[in-house]
Formats: C-alpha cells, sequence, structure tokens
C-alpha cells in the first residue's frame, strides 16, 4: 500500500528465528500504521535441484534443507517415497520413525521456548538488545539456561539412539527403516525420561506464572480470527506421525475433515506476492486472502478433541478452558510445552511397546505409482512431501509446503496486529520493534525451510519514504 | 544419559566440522571432520554436524582442546587457524554462528572453557552441489595438516 506521506519502517533481519527476513512497517501521515509485510528474501531452490533425482535420495537431499528440523523433512519425504513404492511398512517401522519424531519434537521445542522465546519472558521486551538472548538468559538465569539445554540434549538423544545420528540421520528409507533398536538403547531413552519431564513442568509453570502476571497482554498479543489444520487420529485427538487432515474455523467449528493428506490439493492451493519469496497457501472454497489458515501448536491444540495421552489431555483441557479456539498467538508458546508433554509420554508408550525392538523393520519393492504424498506434522506445522516420477523412479517434479509457508498469511496478520498497537508515531524505540518480532517469534518460523535455501543479510533497518528516499538508517551486529 | 562415543573426555582432542554439505564448498568442514575421523587418531574426538547448537557446550566445556572447522565466511584466500577466546554473542542457532559464542556458553553453564581454535578454510561456490571446488579442495588438504599438528602437539 503507497499513500503520499507515508514512512516505511523497516526491521531487517528479524533476530532469533531459524534462517532470515525483515519487516517493513508503512505508517501513514499521521504516524499510525497502515499496512506491514513480513518479507523472506531468500531464494527457493531446492525443488528445481531435485528434479532427475532417484526417489529413494530424496529424503537425504532434503533433511539438509536445514539443520534444526532434518528430520521432519526425513520422515515426510520418506512417507512420500514409500508411497510411490506403494508400500504399507512394516509395524515396528512405523513405531521407530515415529519414536525419532517425538525426539525431534522434544528437542524443536525446547530450543523454540528455551533459547529463542525465553529471553523475551524473563528478560522484558524492553531489555537491551544486547542482553535480550540466549547470553543475557545464560547470565541472568543460568538455571533455566542449562534446562533448556538439557530437554533439547534428551531429544537429540533420542534421535540419535533411534536413527544412529542426531544431525541428518539416514535412519528412515523407502520402506521402512535400516536400524532396529537394540534393549540397550531402549533403556537408555527409558532413563532420560524423569528428567525430560521435570524440565518440561518447570517450563510450564514458568509459562503459567508469565501468562497470569500479563494477562491483557497474553489475551491481545497478536490476537486475530483465522482457520487451522492440522493432522488428528480417527477419533480427533492429537496426531504428528499420520492421521488425516482436520480444518476448522474462526468459531472452532470443524469445517473439513478426516481428509487424506494425499487429497491435500482438493483443499488448499497456493498463492504467490511479488514482495516474498515464500508462497501463500490458502483454503480453496474461501478463496485468498480469507482462506489463510494458520498450522502448529496452537493449530494443533485448536483441532484436537483430546490428546491420547493423560497428563498432556489435562493440559489440554486446562490450555482451551472452554473456549472453541485460542485466537492471541502467544498462545502458541503454552501449545508448544504442551506438546513436549505429550512427545515425553507418547515415548515411554512407544518404549514399553512389545515391538519397539523388532527387527521386521522393511520391506522392498519397485516404484508402483508415479506420484507420492507424504505428510506429517512437523514442530512448526504440517509438512507435504509430494513427488512426481517417471516410470524409471526419477523425479520429475517436487512440490514442499512447510509449515512456515501455510502460516505465511497468518504471520503478516500478526505483524500487523501487533504494529497497530505498539508502534506509534516518530519514534523508532528498540521494544515497540522487538514486539513486532516476538510476533513472528511466537509461530517459530524456520526460513530456510520454507525458502530450501541458506543465506544471511546483514542486519538492516530503514525508514523509507514512498518516492524512495531513505529517512534514516540503523544498523545492528 | 551415558557417554557415548562422542563424549569427549578431559583427555581429549575435539574436533568440529560444521556446515551444509549439499551446498558445495559450505560442506568442507564436515568432510575435513569425516576425514580426520577415518584416521582413528589416539586422544581425538570427532564430531560432524550441520551448524553448532547449544547443547554442544557440555562436550565442548569436557574437551582437552577443540578446534572448530568451517568453510571461510569472508573472502578469504588461505586457510586460517585462530586461536579463540569465549566470547558473547547472539548467533549460536543460525547458518553463520560463531564458535566464540559457543565457548562462552561453556564457561558460563558448565564452568570450563577449553583452549580453542578455529580453521577457517576459503571456497569459491555455495550452490547445490555436493563436490568441493579446487579452491575449497586444497584448502580441505591444507586443513587436514593443520589438525594433524594441532592434534599431536
Amino acid at each position: 500500500m503507497t499513500e503520499t506521506n507515508t514512512r516505511t519502517i523497516t526491521i531487517s533481519p528479524v533476530t532469533r528465528i531459524e534462517g532470515h527476513a525483515k519487516i517493513t512497517i508503512q505508517l501513514d501521515a499521521a504516524g499510525n500504521v497502515a499496512d506491514t509485510q513480513f518479507h523472506v528474501v531468500e531464494f527457493r531452490g531446492f525443488e528445481k535441484f531435485c528434479e532427475g533425482r532417484f526417489f529413494a535420495e530424496m529424503p537425504q537431499i532434503t533433511s539438509r534443507i536445514c539443520g534444526i528440523c532434518p528430520v521432519s523433512h526425513l520422515l515426510a519425504s520418506a512417507k512420500a517415497c514409500d508411497a510411490v513404492l506403494g508400500a504399507a511398512i512394516p509395524r515396528p517401522a512405523k513405531l521407530l520413525r515415529e519414536l525419532m519424531h517425538m525426539g525431534q519434537l522434544t528437542q524443536s521445542h525446547a530450543l523454540s521456548f528455551f533459547h529463542l522465546s525465553a529471553p523475551d519472558l524473563l528478560l522484558g521486551y524492553d531489555a537491551d538488545p544486547a542482553i535480550r538472548n540466549v547470553v543475557g538468559l545464560i547470565q541472568q538465569h543460568p538455571e533455566i539456561a542449562i534446562k533448556g539445554v538439557r530437554l533439547r540434549k534428551y531429544g537429540q538423544e533420542v534421535i540419535k539412539l533411534v536413527g544412529g545420528r542426531k544431525i541428518h540421520p539416514d535412519f528412515p528409507v523407502p520402506g521402512g527403516v535400516n536400524k532396529a533398536l537394540t534393549v540397550a538403547e531402549r533403556d537408555e531413552m527409558r532413563k532420560g525420561l524423569p528428567e525430560a519431564f521435570a524440565q518440561t513442568k518447570f517450563a510450564l509453570d514458568l509459562l503459567k506464572k508469565y501468562q497470569d502476571a500479563h494477562r491483557d497482554e497474553v489475551e491481545t498479543f497478536a490476537s486475530f480470527d483465522s482457520n487451522y489444520m492440522g493432522l488428528v487420529q480417527p477419533d480427533g485427538a492429537l496426531e504428528h506421525y499420520d492421521g488425516n487432515l482436520r480444518f476448522c474455523g474462526a468459531d472452532g467449528k470443524i469445517v473439513e475433515d478426516q481428509i487424506p493428506p494425499d487429497n491435500y490439493l482438493d483443499v488448499i492451493a497456493e498463492a504467490t506476492e511479488p514482495w516474498s519469496y515464500l508462497k501463500f497457501p490458502f483454503i480453496k472454497r474461501l478463496g485468498y486472502p480469507a482462506g489463510m489458515y494458520r498450522v502448529g501448536p496452537l493449530a494443533r491444540l485448536n483441532l484436537a478433541s483430546k490428546i491420547s495421552t493423560p497428563q498432556a489431555n489435562a493440559a489440554l483441557r486446562e490450555w482451551k478452558a472452554g473456549n472453541p479456539v485460542r485466537r492471541s498467538s502467544f498462545y502458541y508458546h503454552w501449545a508448544r510445552l504442551i506438546e513436549i508433554l505429550y512427545t515425553l509420554e507418547r515415548i515411554q508408550e512407544l518404549l514399553d511397546d512389545p515391538d519397539i525392538c523388532s527387527t521386521d523393520i522393511m520391506v522392498s519393492g519397485r516404484p508402483e505409482n508415479g506420484q507420492g504424498v507424504g505428510v506429517i506434522e512437523a514442530p512448526r506445522g504440517t509438512l507435504f512431501h509430494h513427488y512426481w516420477v517417471d516410470g524409471t523412479g526419477r523425479i520429475e517434479k517436487v512440490n514442499l509446503i512447510v509449515a512456515t509457508g501455510h502460516n505465511n498469511l497468518a504471520m503478516n496478520r500478526s505483524v500487523l496486529s501487533v504494529a497497530k498497537k505498539y508502534v506509534k508515531g516518530n519514534q523508532l524505540q528498540e521494544g515497540m520493534l522487538n514486539r513486532v518480532e516476538a510476533a513472528i517469534r511466537c509461530y517459530d518460523p524456520c526460513l530456510s525451510c520454507s525458502t530450501h535455501a541458506v543465506g544471511q543479510m546483514p542486519l538492516h533497518v530503514q525508514l523509507v519514504a514512498p518516492d524512495g528516499q531513505v529517512l534514516d538508517e540503523l544498523a545492528r551486529g | 544419559m551415558k557417554n557415548d562415543s562422542h563424549q569427549a573426555a578431559a583427555a581429549d582432542f575435539l574436533v568440529i566440522g560444521y556446515g551444509n554439505t549439499l551446498r558445495s564448498d559450505d560442506g568442507v568442514g564436515v568432510k575435513v571432520a569425516e576425514a580426520v575421523e577415518a584416521l582413528h587418531l589416539s586422544g581425538v574426538v570427532v564430531l560432524a554436524c550441520h551448524q553448532l547448537t547449544p547443547e554442544l557446550a557440555e562436550l565442548v566445556s569436557a574437551a582437552r582442546a577443540v578446534v572448530f572447522v568451517d568453510a571461510a565466511a569472508d573472502a578469504s584466500t588461505e586457510v586460517e587457524l585462530r586461536q579463540l577466546a569465549p566470547a558473547d554473542g547472539a548467533q549460536l542457532m543460525a547458518h553463520a554462528a560463531d564458535p566464540r559464542s559457543l565457548l562462552a556458553f561453556a564457561q558460563q553453564l558448565f564452568g570450563r572453557c577449553p583452549p580453542a581454535w578455529w580453521l577457517t578454510i576459503p571456497v569459491e561456490n555455495l550452490g547445490f552441489g555436493d563436490d568441493l571446488s579446487p579452491v575449497a579442495q586444497r584448502g580441505f588438504e591444507k586443513a587436514m595438516q593443520e589438525i594433524k599438528a594441532l592434534c599431536s602437539s
């Protein structure tokens, strides 16, 4: 949106998220926020890069999109490859893949809460940016920083014990997995559970105290109506590895339910905008941009009728507190911690399953289908891998929709909502800008995944007039 | 959790090579780490990873000494081996993470920071691919000599 005598404030890059982006805030002549844009400026590449590759290479290729969530891409890719094979993988293989996935969710959510979001909550949004980060957290709350490191480490160790490596494990393969779990490895994971539970409950108490002390801010922070999308079990329970798609509206009413993930293109489409490299997914029958929806922990808990494990289910009831949905983006943080509670309970269930150490872990075969779709709930939200292959199994086309892409429109709405409340007049105060960034951090976006790229932008804040004249510039770091 | 084969003991020299192996020369640090591991040097523990993350701080704090190996982020044309001191900074999970932040974590959280070096290797191709350019390949060979000398000192 351009108007005469408007000014543009740009925050570049958004700190403490994975990958890089910038935020442009456009003020009107009166100094009020008129519009905002959350820019992703990294280039896209993996989808083209994969064309011509043999489909079975895809798990290893796509897992290198990002070093923070390689497991999510590995698993979604392996599922897509299973579909190309036309294979039903053995039950023990499915249990092991889900076990790895639970480790991934644990470590990713722990990173998001303790290292990326906790500095704001514990040090304050208006704290000096030099210390309002994980380093400041370590200096002022070392006991909390250590809990975060250890909880994340537990998740990483689960991944390593199941798959053999913490980063880029090659463990899920088309048709199953390539490593069985030993009894010693199973028992090692069991030993770490009590401490992990204690750290998670500590974090839940910490967050609830913050929310109680900042009730108004929590309820209104980037709060707006949206639709929601996620996977659920056949009985509507929270689900991360398998399940079908469910959509609900801003009033919590289910609008589409038990959609097989293979049929996702019947329900969602993607738009593009000239000012961002991210695509903008939306619900087809609601159109663009009305069909905007959110994914991730907030969406999953809004969609779930229940959680299948007892402690997390009790926490879900407390989170919902009779509300049809939670609208405020701040509730992402609480939802993330409830999900860690679920993943730990689910890890316990999986380790107790009599098939978890079985050696029946793989089926083999030839590509039977010309395309395959693999969908899981990654830490940040629903992840789609869709491959089209030729008769020899070579990739002809790839479509990847990552969680941060689904949330693109919602992140823009969040930035606008927060900027309207906190950005005023001619004062570019650090605290107001940090709150705008904090709105993005609620979604824990991974921009390297979203644009399938690696890159870094120097930090640069620009105040730009509609005619392009740079009115002011700031640099950080 | 029990110590595994990658848990450094106080007598161990820790080599951490990191980068993205599908971004051509960006993976040179990982390739160096894998080559060092294949040498089975006594008293040396090797870790190859995509990027530096906070939980590595405990491992670092327990090592006798540590060397970080990465593609050079600047336009350097020579392999450089720099001794490092801990330094507070926010860039730990980003793709261009600074190992000095990890050293600071090790000191602040676990009470110890070992002698540390940063070995950076010049690169010329960061596009998609899994091969090293001639520049990075020469740097790889030089880096291996530097690490063998460090480990034996």
